[in-house]
C-alpha cells in the first residue's frame, strides 16, 4: 500500500496539530463509524411518532389503466360504442378525443380474490398473492392531464415545473440514515426516460442537498463515481486525506465550520465509491431471491430496480422512486393489446415479488410502498390504428402497501362506467399529505420559505386519508 | 367560533367571566403603562405588523376576513372595535390573544398562541395610538445623512455600515491582505482567477489608488459584462430549450449576447429596462431592442401533444407577470393568481391587471445578421401571411409558416415579443383557472403603488422605472449588494412585502437606490458605478475570516463586522478551473457549445438531445456557454445549485454535498483541468518540488503556500510516479474549499 499511516502521522504531529484534533473524523469516516454526521442530511427527529421510515415509490409513468387493470365495469363492455351521456363529460378537456367520443369496452377478464375481494385483472396474475397486504385506492383523482405537468404535479403537487420532488421534501424533513449512500435514489426502466424528466425528482427550491441522485445503468450507479482512470482505490485515499488535511488546515486560519462540511462530503464521497457498486452488485443476492423477482444480475429491468429498492431501504435510504415508462395506450404504437400485455409481464411479477420479499425480511413494517401513474384512462376509446384509452385525471387506481397502512383494504369507488369517483375520493395531494403522515411528517408544517411564501409538497391543501391508515 | 360576535355590541357577547377578565386585564395594563414609560416607542414595521401578519392575517388580512374582521386596516379594525386607539383594555384584539380558553386566538388548531412579549407589545402599541404606518417598501426611498462614525470614513457606505457596529460596540475586521483581495474583486467582478502577473502587479503597486486602478481594469474588461450577464440570466430563467416534457431546441442566445454587451456598455438601467421589456414599442424599434425583448421569451413553452394551446400560452402570460413582480418589484405576486393575496395588498384583480400587460403579445422569431435577401424574402412571406389571415386561409398560413422557418433555419434567430394590432381582453381568472372569466380588467399597475400613465408595456416598462414607483432600484440595489456579500440588505430579495425581511440597514438601502437611480454627480442608472462604489468600499474589503468573539454577536454576520467567504456559482467553478488550468478560451458570445458531459445524462429524459462534445477552442468556454437544455442541464450545473431555468431565480443556493465531492474529484472535465494545470506547473515554475507548488499555490490561490501546506503537499506528492505527480497535485488542489470559494 503505497500509503502510508505513519508519515501522515508524522506530518501531523510535525505541523502541530496532531492527530487527534484533525484526522480523528476521517480515521472514524473510514471506519464507517459516521461520527460527525456534519452534513445537511443528517437524520432529524419528525414531527411525530413515525409509522414508515423508508418510501419506495412505483411511479409507472404515462398512467396505466385503471379499467383494464383494478377496475372492473362490466358496464362498459354493454355500453361500448355508444356515446358518453353528457352528463358525465360537459366541461371537462381531454389530451386528445373530443367530446363525442365513443364508451370502450375492456377486452380483459376480472376475477375476485383475497379476503378483501379485490377484482384483478388477468393481467397481473402476481397481484393476486398479495391483494391481502395492499390497500387499494380505486378512487384517485389528479388535476392535469397532460404527462409532463401530471407527472410533476404527482410528485411535487404542483404542475408548474420547478417545485421539490416528495424525496426531495421527505429527506429536507427528515434527513437521511445512510451514511454512504444518497438519501433520496430514482431507479429508471422502460424504453426511454420520463416526460418531465428530472423536474419529478427535483430539489427545487431547496438546496441540491435534497435533489434526487438518478441512478445510472450498470455497476457504477452515480454520475462520476469512479475515480479518474489509473487512480486506484489507495491513490483516491491519499488523495482525499491530502485533500481533508489541507482544508483542515485552511481551516484552522479562515475558522469557517462550512470546511468541516466539505471534509465530511469528501469522507461520504468515498464511501459510495464502494457502498454504490455493492450495492449494485445482485450476485450477493440468493437464487431464490433473484427468482422471485424476475431479477438478473447485470441487466438493467424494473425487476432489478425492486430488488435494488430493498437493498437500498435496508442500507437507510429514505426515498426510493422507481420510474418505469411506458405506460401511455392511446392506441397506435401504444395499445391495449400487445403493448400492455408486455407492460405488464415486466411489472407484475416485481411489483408483488418487493411486497413479499419486504413482508418476509420484516421491513414492510416500517416501509411505505406505493404503486401508480400520473393518472389513469378514459371509459372513451381513442380512434387510432389500434385501440387505446386517453387521459384520464376524474379516477383511477393507485395502491399502497406497508408503512402504517392497511392490509386487504379497498377504499374508494368510481361511477358503473370508471368516469367520476363516487366514494371515498383520495385527490394526488391526500396522497401526498398521506404519505408524509407516515413517516411522521405534518404536511401542513414541512414548510421551505421561498418567494415570500412557506410552499409545502401539498400546496393549500390535502388531508390525510385516516380511514386507509391501520 | 364567534364569527358573528364582531357585529354586535360588546354586553351582548362577553360572558360575565370575561367582562371580569376585561377588568384583569386592565389592572394588568395599567401595571405595565408604567414599563413602558422607560422604553423607546414600538415599531409597528419590526414590532407588530410582523406579529399580526403571521398570527393574524391569514384569517382577518386582505384576502379573508372570517367574522368580517380585517385587522391589517386600520380603520376596519377599529370599527370592528378589535382595536380602540389608546385603550388597549377595551379592545377585543388583546382580550382575544391573551385568552386562555376556547376563545383564544389564534385557535388552537390554526397557530400558537401570541408569547407575552408579543402581546405586551401589541398592548403598548395599542395603547400609544394603534398608529398603522405604511410598509416602508412602499414608500419611496428617502436621502437620510450618513451617521458621524468616531473612525472617519470617506464611502457613506461605510459610514453606515461603521454607524451601527460602533453602537453595538462591534469592532469592523481590518481589510483583506492584498493576494485576497485582488482574487476577491476579481472573481466577484469578471469572474475569473487573476492571472499570477496580475497579482504580482497589484501586490508590488505602491501608488495610493492601487486598488482604484484594479477595479477600473476590471470594470473595462469584457469579462465584465459576461459575469453580471449570469445573474440576469438566472432572474430571466433563461435556457436554450423549451422545457416541459419534449424540451425541444429554442435560438435565444442572440438575447444572451445583448445582455452581455448592455453589462459592458454600462447602459443604464432604466433604458435595460425598457428595452427589454417594450423594445418592440420604441418609435423606430432597432433591431438591437427588438432582440432585447427577448427577456420575455425565455418563457418555457409546451409542445407536448395534446395540450391546450390557449391554456400554455395563459402560462406564458402568468410566468411574464410573476416574473416582473419578482424581478422589478421584488413582490410575490404569484400569490394573487388565484385569490387576493394573504399578506400584501395585492389583490387578484390588481393581478390580473399587471396580467394585462402581457396578454396581447404575439411571439414571433426574427432573424439576426442573415443576408439582405434573405430577409426580404422573409419579409414577404410575412406580408404573405398576413394577406392569407384576412382571407381566413390557415392550410396558406400554415404553409407560408413552415417555409419561413426552413429559411430562418439558415440564419441565426432569435425569440422576440409583438404587441398584437387588437389587443386581446383580459379577465380576473377564478381561482386562477383560465376558463372561468371574472370580470374584464384593464391594464394597471398594482393599487399600493402610485399608477402608471398609459396602458401599454411600454408605459409599464417606464413606470417601473420612473421616480413614483419606490420598488425598483431598492431590490435592484439590494441583489447587486448580495452578489458582493451573499446576502442582500434585505435578506428576503424577493420578497419586499409585509412578508420579507425588513432591511438590515434601511438607511443604507436607501441611499444606495438613490444613487442609484439619480446621483448627485454622474450617469443615472448606471450599474457599473454602484459595483464600484461598493467594492471599493471598507466595508466590502474586509477580511472573511471568522470572528469567535462575532459568533454570538452577530453570528449570521447581518451587521458586516466582516466580508463573508462564498462558494462559487456552477459557472464560477468550471471558470476558475479554466483559468488556473491556463484552458480557458476566452471568447465572448455566440452561440452555445458543448463541453463534456457523460452521455448517461439524457438517459433520463424523454427525448435523446444532441450533445456534439466541442473540440478546440470551443470545448473551453465559460461555463455561461454551455448549452442548457432545461429538463436535463449539464451536471455541473445541477450539481452546484444552477438555476433551474423555470422561475425566475433571484439567488443561487450554496450546498454543500457529497456529489459536489465525486464532481470535482472524478469528472472527466475537471479531471482534464487538472492534467493541464499539472503541466502547466511542469512548464512554467521552477524545477524543483517546492517550488513548484509555490507556484501552484500561485496559480490557484494568488497566494503562497503556508509551510505547513507545502509540506503535506510534497509528502502527498513524493511517493507519485513522476510522471502523474503534477497532475495529481492539481487535483488536490482544484478540489480544495479555497479552490471553489471566494474569500
Amino acid at each position: 500500500m503505497l500509503h502510508s499511516e505513519s508519515t501522515r502521522r508524522d506530518f501531523l504531529n510535525a505541523s502541530g496539530l496532531g492527530i487527534g484534533s484533525m484526522a480523528l473524523s476521517s480515521l472514524l469516516a473510514r471506519d464507517g463509524h459516521a461520527a460527525e454526521r456534519n452534513d445537511p442530511l443528517a437524520p432529524k427527529k419528525p414531527h411525530f411518532a413515525p409509522r414508515a421510515k423508508a418510501v419506495i415509490f412505483l411511479f409507472m409513468a404515462g398512467g396505466p389503466s385503471n379499467l383494464e387493470l383494478f377496475d372492473h365495469k362490466p358496464e362498459l363492455n354493454k355500453l361500448t360504442g355508444q356515446k358518453v351521456p353528457e352528463s358525465f363529460t360537459q366541461g371537462k378537456r381531454f389530451a386528445f378525443i373530443k367530446g363525442d367520443a365513443k364508451i370502450l369496452g375492456c377486452a380483459r377478464k376480472f376475477s375476485r380474490y383475497g379476503k378483501c375481494g379485490m377484482d384483478l385483472s388477468e393481467l397481473l396474475p402476481h397481484h393476486r398473492d398479495i391483494v391481502d397486504d395492499v390497500c387499494w385506492l380505486r378512487g384517485m383523482k389528479t388535476d392535469v392531464f397532460n404527462h409532463g405537468p401530471a407527472k410533476v404535479f404527482l410528485s411535487t403537487g404542483s404542475p408548474q415545473f420547478g417545485r421539490p420532488g416528495m424525496g426531495a421534501w421527505v429527506t429536507y424533513g427528515l434527513g437521511s440514515e445512510a451514511d454512504n449512500l444518497p438519501g433520496y435514489v430514482v431507479l429508471q426502466s422502460g424504453p426511454r426516460g420520463p416526460r418531465g424528466g428530472a423536474a419529478i425528482w427535483s430539489n427545487g427550491f431547496l438546496p441540491s442537498t435534497y435533489q434526487g441522485v438518478p441512478f445510472l445503468k450498470g455497476e457504477n450507479p452515480i454520475l462520476d463515481l469512479s475515480s479518474p482512470p489509473g487512480v486506484d482505490r489507495n491513490q483516491q485515499r491519499e488523495f482525499v486525506d491530502a485533500v481533508g488535511d489541507l482544508n483542515r488546515l485552511r481551516k484552522q486560519t479562515v475558522g469557517d465550520p462550512e470546511i468541516e462540511t466539505r471534509i465530511a462530503a469528501y469522507e461520504m464521497a468515498f464511501r459510495m465509491q464502494t457502498a454504490a457498486p455493492e450495492l449494485m452488485d445482485l450476485k450477493k443476492e440468493s437464487a431464490e431471491t433473484l427468482k422471485l423477482y424476475g431479477a438478473v444480475p447485470g441487466k438493467s429491468s424494473f425487476a432489478n430496480n425492486c430488488l435494488l429498492a430493498r437493498r437500498l431501504v435496508e442500507r437507510g435510504t429514505r426515498f426510493i422512486q422507481l420510474i418505469h415508462t411506458d405506460w401511455d395506450h392511446h392506441g397506435g404504437s401504444l395499445d391495449l393489446g400487445k403493448s400492455l400485455d408486455n407492460i405488464c409481464k415486466e411489472v407484475d411479477q416485481p411489483s408483488a415479488a418487493l411486497i413479499k420479499d419486504l413482508k418476509r425480511t420484516g421491513l414492510l413494517d416500517d416501509t411505505l410502498v406505493i404503486w401508480g401513474g400520473e393518472f389513469g384512462r378514459t371509459p372513451m376509446g381513442e380512434t387510432r390504428e389500434t385501440i387505446g384509452r386517453d387521459h384520464h385525471i376524474d379516477s383511477y387506481t393507485m395502491w399502497m402497501a406497508g408503512g402504517g397502512v392497511k392490509p386487504g383494504y379497498l377504499h374508494g369507488k368510481s361511477d358503473e362506467i370508471g368516469y367520476n369517483v363516487i366514494e371515498d375520493q383520495v385527490h394526488v395531494h391526500d396522497l401526498q399529505a398521506t404519505i408524509l403522515n407516515q413517516l411522521g411528517l405534518d404536511h401542513t408544517k414541512l414548510t421551505f420559505r421561498f418567494q415570500g411564501r412557506d410552499f409545502r409538497l401539498t400546496d393549500v391543501h390535502g388531508n390525510v386519508v385516516r380511514e386507509i391508515l391501520a | 367560533m364567534g364569527c358573528k360576535l364582531r357585529t354586535m355590541k360588546r354586553s351582548e357577547i362577553l360572558p360575565v367571566d370575561v367582562m371580569f377578565r376585561s377588568v384583569l386585564v386592565s389592572l394588568v395594563f395599567f401595571a405595565t403603562v408604567k414599563a413602558f414609560a422607560t422604553e423607546p416607542g414600538v415599531d409597528f414595521a419590526r414590532d407588530i405588523r410582523p406579529v399580526l401578519s403571521n398570527k393574524c392575517f391569514k384569517c382577518h388580512g386582505p384576502a379573508t376576513q372570517k367574522a368580517k374582521l380585517r385587522l391589517d386596516d386600520r380603520a376596519a379594525a377599529i370599527k370592528s372595535e378589535a382595536i380602540v386607539p389608546g385603550k388597549p383594555a377595551e379592545s377585543l384584539l388583546i382580550e382575544r390573544i391573551a385568552a386562555h380558553d376556547e376563545s383564544r386566538m389564534p385557535p388552537e388548531d390554526v397557530g400558537d398562541p401570541l408569547t407575552p412579549e408579543q402581546i405586551r407589545l401589541i398592548t403598548k402599541w395599542i395603547a400609544e395610538g394603534a398608529e398603522y404606518p405604511p410598509h416602508w417598501a412602499f414608500v419611496k426611498p428617502a436621502q437620510k445623512p450618513s451617521p458621524k462614525t468616531a473612525t472617519p470614513t470617506s464611502n457613506p457606505i461605510d459610514a453606515f455600515i461603521l454607524g451601527k457596529l460602533e453602537q453595538m460596540k462591534i469592532r469592523p475586521s481590518a481589510e483583506a491582505d492584498r493576494l485576497t483581495l485582488i482574487r476577491r474583486v476579481t472573481l466577484d467582478l469578471i469572474g475569473l482567477l487573476p492571472t499570477p502577473q496580475e497579482v504580482e502587479d497589484f501586490v508590488s503597486d505602491n501608488s495610493p489608488n492601487a486598488y482604484e486602478k484594479l477595479v477600473d481594469r476590471l470594470l473595462k474588461s469584457p469579462h465584465y459584462g459576461e459575469r453580471q450577464a449570469r445573474y440576469w440570466l438566472d432572474l430571466a430563467r433563461y435556457a436554450d430549450s423549451n422545457g416541459y416534457t419534449i424540451d425541444g431546441a429554442r435560438m435565444i442566445w442572440p438575447w444572451r449576447d445583448w445582455v452581455i454587451e448592455a453589462f459592458n456598455k454600462d447602459m443604464p438601467f432604466d433604458q435595460f429596462t425598457v428595452e427589454q421589456l417594450a423594445g418592440d414599442l420604441l418609435p423606430k424599434a432597432t433591431q438591437e431592442q427588438r432582440i432585447a425583448t427577448g427577456f420575455h421569451r425565455n418563457t418555457a413553452f409546451n409542445e407536448e401533444g395534446g395540450t391546450d394551446a390557449e391554456q400554455f400560452r395563459v402560462e406564458r402570460v402568468i410566468d411574464r407577470t410573476n416574473t416582473t413582480a419578482a424581478v422589478w418589484l421584488g413582490l410575490t405576486m404569484g400569490c394573487a393568481q388565484c385569490h387576493d393575496h394573504k399578506f400584501d395588498p395585492v389583490s387578484q384583480k390588481d393581478y390580473y391587471r399587471l396580467y394585462a400587460y402581457f396578454n396581447s403579445c404575439d411571439e414571433p422569431t426574427i432573424t439576426i445578421g442573415g443576408s439582405p435577401d434573405l430577409e426580404k424574402k422573409i419579409a414577404e412571406l410575412n406580408t404573405k401571411i398576413a394577406k392569407l389571415q384576412k382571407v381566413g386561409d390557415q392550410p396558406g398560413v400554415n404553409k407560408t409558416k413552415a417555409e419561413i422557418k426552413k429559411l430562418q433555419g439558415k440564419i441565426p434567430s432569435t425569440l422576440i415579443m409583438r404587441e398584437r394590432a387588437k389587443p386581446r381582453e383580459s379577465f380576473i381568472q377564478i381561482r386562477g383557472d383560465f376558463l372561468r372569466k371574472g370580470e374584464i380588467v384593464n391594464p394597471g399597475t398594482p393599487s399600493v403603488l402610485p399608477a402608471a400613465t398609459g396602458s401599454s408595456r411600454l408605459d409599464l416598462a417606464r413606470w417601473l422605472v420612473s421616480d413614483a414607483n419606490p420598488l425598483t432600484s431598492r431590490v435592484v440595489v439590494n441583489r447587486y449588494w448580495q452578489q458582493f456579500f451573499g446576502r442582500g440588505l434585505v435578506e428576503t430579495e424577493n420578497d419586499f412585502g409585509i412578508q420579507g425581511n425588513l432591511p438590515t440597514h434601511p438607511e443604507l438601502l436607501d441611499w444606495l437606490a438613490l444613487e442609484f437611480m439619480k446621483p448627485k454627480s454622474g450617469t443615472p442608472w448606471s450599474t457599473k458605478r454602484i459595483h464600484k462604489t461598493i467594492v471599493m468600499s471598507e466595508t466590502y474589503r474586509r477580511s472573511s475570516h471568522s470572528r469567535s468573539d462575532l459568533n454570538e454577536r452577530d453570528p449570521r454576520n447581518l451587521y458586516l463586522a466582516r466580508q463573508n467567504r462564498l462558494r462559487l456559482e456552477a459557472e464560477g467553478i468550471r471558470d476558475a478551473a479554466l483559468s488556473a488550468s491556463g484552458l480557458l478560451t476566452p471568447k465572448v458570445g455566440g452561440p452555445p457549445v458543448y463541453p463534456p458531459q457523460p452521455a448517461e445524462v439524457f438517459s433520463f429524459t424523454q427525448s435523446r438531445h444532441p450533445w456534439p462534445e466541442s473540440k478546440g477552442p470551443d470545448r473551453y468556454r465559460r461555463g455561461l456557454y454551455t448549452y442548457i437544455w432545461r429538463q436535463s442541464q449539464h451536471p455541473l450545473l445541477t450539481t452546484f445549485d444552477g438555476a433551474d431555468a423555470q422561475t425566475a431565480c433571484t439567488k443561487r443556493n450554496r450546498s454543500n454535498t457529497p456529489l459536489q465531492a465525486l464532481h470535482l474529484a472524478n469528472d472527466p472535465a475537471f479531471y482534464e483541468f487538472a492534467t493541464a494545470l499539472g503541466k502547466r506547473i511542469v512548464a512554467e515554475a521552477p524545477t524543483d518540488d517546492p517550488g513548484r507548488v509555490q507556484k501552484a499555490y500561485r496559480l490557484c490561490f494568488g497566494r503562497q503556500p503556508t509551510e505547513a501546506e507545502s509540506e503535506r503537499l510534497l509528502s502527498y506528492a513524493k511517493d507519485l510516479p513522476e510522471a502523474d505527480r503534477w497532475t495529481a497535485v492539481a487535483r488536490v488542489l482544484m478540489n480544495l474549499d479555497e479552490f471553489i470559494t471566494r474569500e
